[in-house]
């Protein structure tokens, strides 16, 4: 059930920021720009203004200095006049130049005015100078106020937009959570809050109906289960145990008694696969609900002393390292099926007077047994009715695939290891679960 | 010794009394709840057999119903259901024993044997076959008055076939009598033999004639 987080795949917090930033910050650098634009026209206009301004004031005055005066020759940074040959300039020239500033050390930026003109039949060319230094860092100025102002904005928008889609999807979340949480046996106890927006109410709506679907078609199945287990066992019963009366008639010729004993045998076999396939149906149906935590060492210890003439009988070796107890949250019959299908391999694929090598901590529980059999291609270990041994007689071929199917539904890990002419199972909880 | 056999399945009903009665138990049937409540209340059984799904009725009723009447008869239920609740069920309500279908004939001939045995004489008396006599609280084992040591599994043998004289029991009977459901898991009947081999000898080494006959293919005889 772990949640996949790919490159395609964000939350819809994460994405619903993304995109607003993707739209807003174009936006703002385009407005930034044309306001930053917009200023410096300005005040170049107004700069124009004032020079001309200046310009005149000073044609006033050299106008209204008596005739006799000399002929003008001023140069200053901000100011010269000049003798210049005519004719004179219907308009000033404004430009930007360069200047090298005496107080700064360098060139700074100038705006200038320029014009030809005439004073009493002389011509001259009049230069005023005004620095842009001051109207540069004015601008500096206000684009980062601006700046400022802009991301402040921005970050406020963004802080107000999660929080609103925060509460707005809340249902959503809530909805999603109970539904991750949800077990196939709880599923009818589901309900959803009313919510105050339609689209919810309308997923909410659905979703529980899906559900009571699903629970109905589960225990619609649960019952079938059992009631095929009802209906396969007693016809089983039947006619083993007139196969059992039969064998009793003692009319019948040796051969005759073989076959009887074989067919027995074989409903016999009928009705074990029947139970276990059914076993697994109800393992799948999550239909062995844990009460509590088994200490497999006791179960371990149980199912050795339960096997104990099997092992005497194989003259098998069996060496136990308890260095912990490994506690796990399982049924207590699926518990024993598990111990007891996994040392019941080890014995039955084990060869005369082989070993059997276990190993429990508190992380783990492991099996190793010596076997002449090779070792199982992992394609096929937990398949059902592969056999690996098939001269076995007895074996149904189930026994791997219900281990693995305990394990898989109870947040266990199982291993599989072949070396050196031994099996080795390991089982141990599976700690990346929900 | 009378048995009430109540089972709806008709040849299951036969096969069990024609088994039982074979082992010297006389054998009542019926085939429905009614008919069972109306049997139990007209007369006294030493043992009920009842399967827990019968028409008009469960076979759980048919043990509160004896429980009410204060009956002290055995009660064995079967049924097809392998249902971990039904069976706790089963045994809560006062059910002595719980078997599921499908069983041996012979495991249930030990079944009821036992249980008479317990209910009648609380366990206190022997079981005597011919020159053999099994002490059940003690579970040892006398030949000619003289102790014979045996295995559990050994002894467990020997009164399954003595509850089961002169029947074949077949080797898949005995495994599971043996080993329950976990024999599934075990393997061949090559240890079944060796644990047959080593009581014969035992009881033929203490001077009991050989009482396990071996039937070809099948199984084993005692008698």
């Amino acid at each position: 059930m772990a949640r996949v987080t790919g490159s395609n795949n964000m939350k819809l917090l994460t994405k619903n920021t993304i995109w607003f930033l993707l739209i807003m910050l174009p936006l703002l650098a385009a407005g930034g720009i044309y306001l930053y634009h917009q200023f410096d026209k300005e005040l170049k206009k107004e700069m124009d203004e004032e020079l001309v301004n200046d310009q005149i004031q000073w044609l006033i005055y050299f106008n209204s200095i008596p005739d006799s005066s000399p002929v003008f020759r001023i140069t200053t940074p901000e100011f010269s006049i000049h003798p210049a040959q005519g004719p004179a300039d219907a308009q000033p020239f404004l430009k930007t130049i360069m200047q090298y500033q005496e107080v700064e050390h360098k060139e700074v930026p100038y705006r200038q005015l320029e014009q030809v003109i005439r004073i009493r039949e002389r011509f001259y060319t009049l230069t005023i100078r005004k620095s842009l230094i001051e109207k540069d860092d004015l601008i500096k100025n206000i684009a980062l106020v601006m700046a400022l102002a802009f991301i402040g904005l921005l970050l406020f928008t963004i802080l107000v937009n999660r929080l609103i889609s925060r509460s707005i999807w809340r249902p959503f979340y809530q909805s999603l959570d109970k539904m991750e949480k949800l077990q196939l046996e709880q599923m009818h106890h589901l309900s959803f809050p009313d919510t105050s927006v339609t689209e919810f109410n309308r997923l909410n709506e659905v979703l529980l109906n899906a559900t009571t679907r699903i629970y109905h078609d589960f225990v619609i199945m649960k019952e079938l289960t059992e009631d095929a287990a009802h209906e396969m066992q007693t016809p089983l019963a039947i006619a083993q145990n007139r196969l059992e009366l039969l064998l009793q008639d003692e009319a019948l010729q040796p051969a005759q008694l073989r076959s009887i004993a074989q067919t027995h045998e074989a409903l016999q076999r009928l009705s074990h696969l029947n139970h276990s396939l059914l076993f697994m149906a109800k393992i799948g149906n999550k239909q062995f609900v844990p009460a509590g935590n088994i200490s497999i060492k006791a179960v371990l210890q149980k199912h050795l002393r339960l096997f104990e003439e099997l092992i005497r009988d194989k003259d098998l070796l069996v060496s136990t390292d308890f260095s912990g107890d490994l506690s796990l949250l399982l049924h207590p019959i699926l518990a024993d099926t598990l111990i007891s299908n996994l040392l019941g391999n080890a014995i039955k694929y084990n060869y005369p007077k082989g070993t059997i090598t276990i190993q429990l901590t508190d992380q783990l529980f492991s099996i190793c047994n010596t076997s002449e059999y090779p070792p199982i291609p992992a394609t096929q270990l937990f398949q059902r009715f592969k056999k690996n041994a098939s001269n076995l007689e007895n074996s149904n071929g189930l026994g791997l695939a219900i281990v693995k199917k305990i394990t898989d539904t109870n947040h266990l890990k199982i291993y599989y290891i072949h070396k050196e002419k031994e099996h080795h199972f390991i089982i141990r909880p599976d700690r990346h679960h929900h | 010794m009378n048995i009430l056999i109540i089972e709806d399945e008709q040849a299951l009903q036969e096969s069990i009394a024609q088994y039982l009665g074979k082992q010297g138990y006389i054998c009542e049937v019926a085939v429905n709840f009614r008919e069972g409540i109306q049997k139990i209340n007209d007369a006294e059984y030493e043992c009920i057999i009842a399967d827990i799904g019968l028409p008009y009725g469960s076979g759980l009723d048919i043990v509160k119903e004896l429980k009410q009447i204060r009956s002290d008869a055995g009660i064995i239920i079967i049924s097809a259901k392998d249902s971990l609740e039904d069976k706790l069920n089963g045994l809560g309500l006062g059910a002595d024993d719980y078997l599921t279908k499908p069983f041996h004939l012979s495991e249930l001939s030990a079944r009821v044997n036992a249980l008479l045995r317990r209910k009648h004489f609380g366990g206190n008396t022997s079981i005597i076959f011919q020159d053999i006599q099994v002490i059940p609280a003690s579970k040892s084992v006398l030949v000619h008055q003289k102790p014979v040591e045996l295995t559990a599994k050994e002894y467990q043998l020997l009164v399954y076939f003595i509850a089961n004289q002169n029947r074949v029991i077949t080797k898949s009977a005995l495994a599971s009598h043996l080993w329950g459901d976990e024999y599934d898991m075990a393997g061949s009947y090559d240890f079944i033999y060796s644990h047959i081999k080593n009581l014969r000898r035992k009881l033929m080494d203490a001077g009991a004639p050989d009482y396990i006959k071996t039937v070809y293919g099948t199984g084993y005889r005692f008698e």
